[in-house]
């Protein structure tokens, strides 16, 4: 039996892991129920995130850890280790079992790996809206009783009810502790399990788990054997993996069969939507017609909400210059507010609806359940670059942030296939892309803004797909075809979620300008604005000036031979919204992205040079979105490859790729046209 | 015959599941041993799959329905 810790202030103390199957809903739970009191941890000594949040029930403060999700036990992927090694952890009191109701079958394999590793565990039915509109029903009578009297709790993480519920169950369950053994492997395995029971008690007297340790030996599970080096060799002959996996199997069957009636009346509705979405023939153009309408309404729709983000820009910026006028400021920090810094940052925030749209779409494709079905329809394709349909996940999150695309990766078996996705993964166009592209196509190509700014999306997508095949090529590489991934049924989005996941993104650009892009802004104008001999009038005897003349040379080829598009390409890679900041910082432009200041650039780049035409934008924004990612993407990199050699092969790679193809476009472009 | 030969619409009781050791024990994690009823769904003609199997799809690469031994369910 086990006992409440109690905090000195007097109140229980328990901390509950979330374990459950991908998709079962276990984050949208796990938002549910710490609601507003959520904390992102990083935790130390281990690679994948897991998430710490609170809650409160009666008399007693909860920690909730919501963990990566898992089909079992075993430590074959990253996932599995990290969630495995945390409800292993003695820090853990219970454990809450999330599992998605209508796939009852398969989701009940994990509850009887859990149950058996002698911790109390509360079972939450979530996703019984989904069970009653196929015409099923679960005796929720019978199922606890078949689990050896744990809790079971019908919740719904979407509508967010019975959370009260939940969180007694675990108080209570956890003060009367764990269920006893339910699922018994017939003779000869348990009399085999009963002596490794006792040899694991004898040198390990202190252990919790026993029985499950005993299983795992049974299972010649590489990490308990390791753990546990006690000599099992007169009991284990053999794995018995199979077997143990099977009389599971076995025991959920007559599970299933007891607590599950009407099974499979109407499936039909994701099947349907499936022979369009998942067709041999049609798959791939609808996935790319998707994408266009994505980012259709990220251009032309952002657009038409921008209007009010101008309006409120050069009122501030007015307001600003006008209120430091006369507190009689310096003209050193008028020019450091105003042009530094609204400039810099307030110009990045304009994009605000362009973003948010963006950010909204993709995790409405994410919510609904297709992104599984585009690793599915881009197998053929991907597995001719020597890589698996599961590799272009990250790659479609690229097109929203490529940092946690690079750490998506991680869902990829081995670590070969993992360095090739990073590798192409920042060929992307990620939404801080997106201001250059809003920008420049507007300034040079007035009628056709959007074609020319999508049509960055595709060449990212295109040199990122010969990049992957001429790797493949190059190591003589076998067709990869071992795509194995779980498609979810199709639901309706949630709403919260959805808010959730685009508030986040919102937050992180936020952030993002008040501290990144509001530092380089500052740096920005300091290096514009003064040169050896102190504050210059022309920003042409600055330091920056100096800089961008020693790059001029090697970006002339590209069409792009200034000074100041080799300081804005300098200072992207802080991130890559800077480039605009940079250009709006330059030529004194207060929003960069109005018709105004739009008009104001070119004027000055035209000053500059004269011929710098839509051929040279166009370079440019190849040259954007090809060269080396902005220093969060790289140390992503690093962090999750482990390697500054890799990490620094692949930035010189993508440098010299971005310069050759703004070379090709404009001396091919320039000829043309 | 391997689950690779199988038709779109036909149920399956798989035989044997002959992948790296690795991947076998995922699908057996997944529900796929021995004596379980598969039904393909839908695939590409050489290509990926999708199957169900106790109540959930799974979209399978050639080279591991290549593996999966099966017999036709009449």
């Amino acid at each position: 039996m086990a006992e409440a810790k109690y905090s000195q202030n007097g109140r229980g103390q328990i901390r509950v892991a979330f374990v459950g199957n991908p998709n079962c809903g276990k984050t949208t739970l796990f938002n549910a129920v710490t609601g507003s009191k959520l904390k992102v941890a990083n935790w130390p000594g281990v690679t994948v995130e897991k998430k710490e949040g609170y809650a409160q029930y009666e008399d007693c403060d909860l920690t909730i850890v919501d963990t990566p999700g898992i089909y079992s036990l075993t430590c074959y992927t990253i996932e599995e280790k990290v969630t495995r090694q945390c409800v292993m952890d003695d820090e853990i009191d219970a454990i809450v079992n999330v599992v998605d109701a209508s796939s009852l079958e398969r989701n009940l394999y994990l509850t009887l790996q859990l149950l058996e590793l002698g911790k109390p565990v509360v079972l939450a039915l979530n996703m019984m809206d989904i069970v009653e509109e196929r015409g099923m029903e679960i005796d929720l009578h019978r199922l606890p009783e078949m689990l050896g009297g744990i809790p079971v709790v019908s919740v719904s993480a979407a509508k967010r009810t019975g959370l009260g519920i939940l969180l007694h169950a675990v108080v209570h369950h956890y003060e009367e502790g764990p269920a006893g053994n339910i699922l018994t492997y017939g003779e000869e395995l348990e009399a085999k399990i009963a002596k490794l029971e006792v040899m694991m008690q004898a040198r390990f007297p202190l252990h919790s788990s026993v029985r499950w340790h005993a299983i795992k030996l049974l299972e010649y599970d590489e990490d308990v054997r390791r753990e546990h080096p006690i000599d099992v060799t007169n009991v284990v002959d053999r794995s018995y993996e199979k077997d143990i996996i099977q009389a599971k199997y076995r025991y959920i069957e007559t599970i299933v069969k007891e607590v599950l009636f009407h099974k499979e009346k109407k499936a039909a509705f994701t099947d349907k939507i499936d022979r369009m979405l998942t067709h041999p023939v049609w798959g791939v153009p609808i996935f790319l017609l998707i994408m266009c309408c994505v980012f259709f309404l990220t251009f032309t729709v952002g657009d038409f909400l921008k209007a009010g983000f101008e309006v409120a820009l050069s009122f501030l910026s007015d307001e600003a210059s006008a209120l430091l006028t006369a507190m009689r400021c310096a003209p050193w920090l008028i020019s450091l507010v105003v042009d530094g810094i609204i400039a810099g940052v307030g110009g990045i925030l304009t994009f605000i609806p362009n973003i948010v749209i963006l950010f909204f779409a993709l995790a409405l494709l994410e919510d609904s359940g297709y992104m599984s079905r585009v690793a599915y329809v881009m197998d053929g394709i991907m597995g001719k670059a020597g890589l698996s349909g599961k590799a272009f996940l990250p790659m479609v999150l690229g097109f929203g942030c490529t940092v946690p695309a690079i750490m998506a990766t991680r869902a990829l078996e081995t670590e070969r296939d993992r360095r090739k996705t990073m590798l192409i993964t920042p060929f992307m166009s990620c939404s801080a892309r997106l201001p250059i592209y809003v920008l420049f196509s507007e300034m040079f190509f007035p009628s056709h803004p959007s074609a020319a700014a999508f049509s960055m999306y595709a060449i990212g997508m295109i040199v990122a797909i010969v990049v992957a095949l001429a790797i493949h090529g190059y190591e003589k590489g076998k067709i990869n075809d071992s795509l194995l991934i779980e498609l979810p049924e199709y639901k309706r989005p949630n709403g919260r979620t959805i808010g959730i996941y685009v508030w986040t993104k919102l937050k992180d650009y936020l952030e993002k300008a008040g501290t990144t892009i509001f530092i380089a802004s500052i740096i920005i104008w300091f290096v514009l604005n003064f040169g050896i001999h102190g504050m210059v009038a022309d920003p042409s005897d600055s330091f920056g000036a100096a800089i961008g003349r020693g790059l001029v040379p090697l970006l002339a080829p590209a069409g792009l031979g200034m000074w100041q598009i080799a300081v804005a390409l300098i200072s992207g890679i802080s991130a890559k919204e800077v480039v605009v900041s940079s250009f709006a910082v330059l030529f004194g432009v207060v929003n960069a992205n109005s018709q105004s200041g739009m008009q104001t650039i070119i004027s000055h780049i035209n000053a500059q040079n004269p011929g710098f035409g839509a051929v040279n934008a166009y370079a440019l924004m190849v040259f954007c979105l090809l060269y080396v990612p902005c220093a969060a993407t790289i140390a992503t990199v690093r962090k999750e490859s482990g390697s500054w050699r890799f990490t620094a092969k692949m930035a010189v790679f993508q440098l010299l790729l971005a310069w050759a193809a703004a070379v090709v476009v404009y001396q091919i472009g320039s000829r043309l046209f | 015959m391997t689950l690779y030969d199988g038709r779109i619409g036909a149920d399956y009781e798989v035989r044997g599941v002959y992948v790296e050791e690795a991947v076998t024990r995922r699908l057996q994690a997944l529900g796929i041993n021995d004596g379980t009823t598969v039904k393909i769904l839908n695939r590409k003609r050489k290509g990926a799959m999708i199957i169900q199997v106790r109540g959930t799809r799974l979209a399978l690469g050639r080279h591991i329905s290549s593996c999966i031994e099966v017999k036709e369910e009449a």
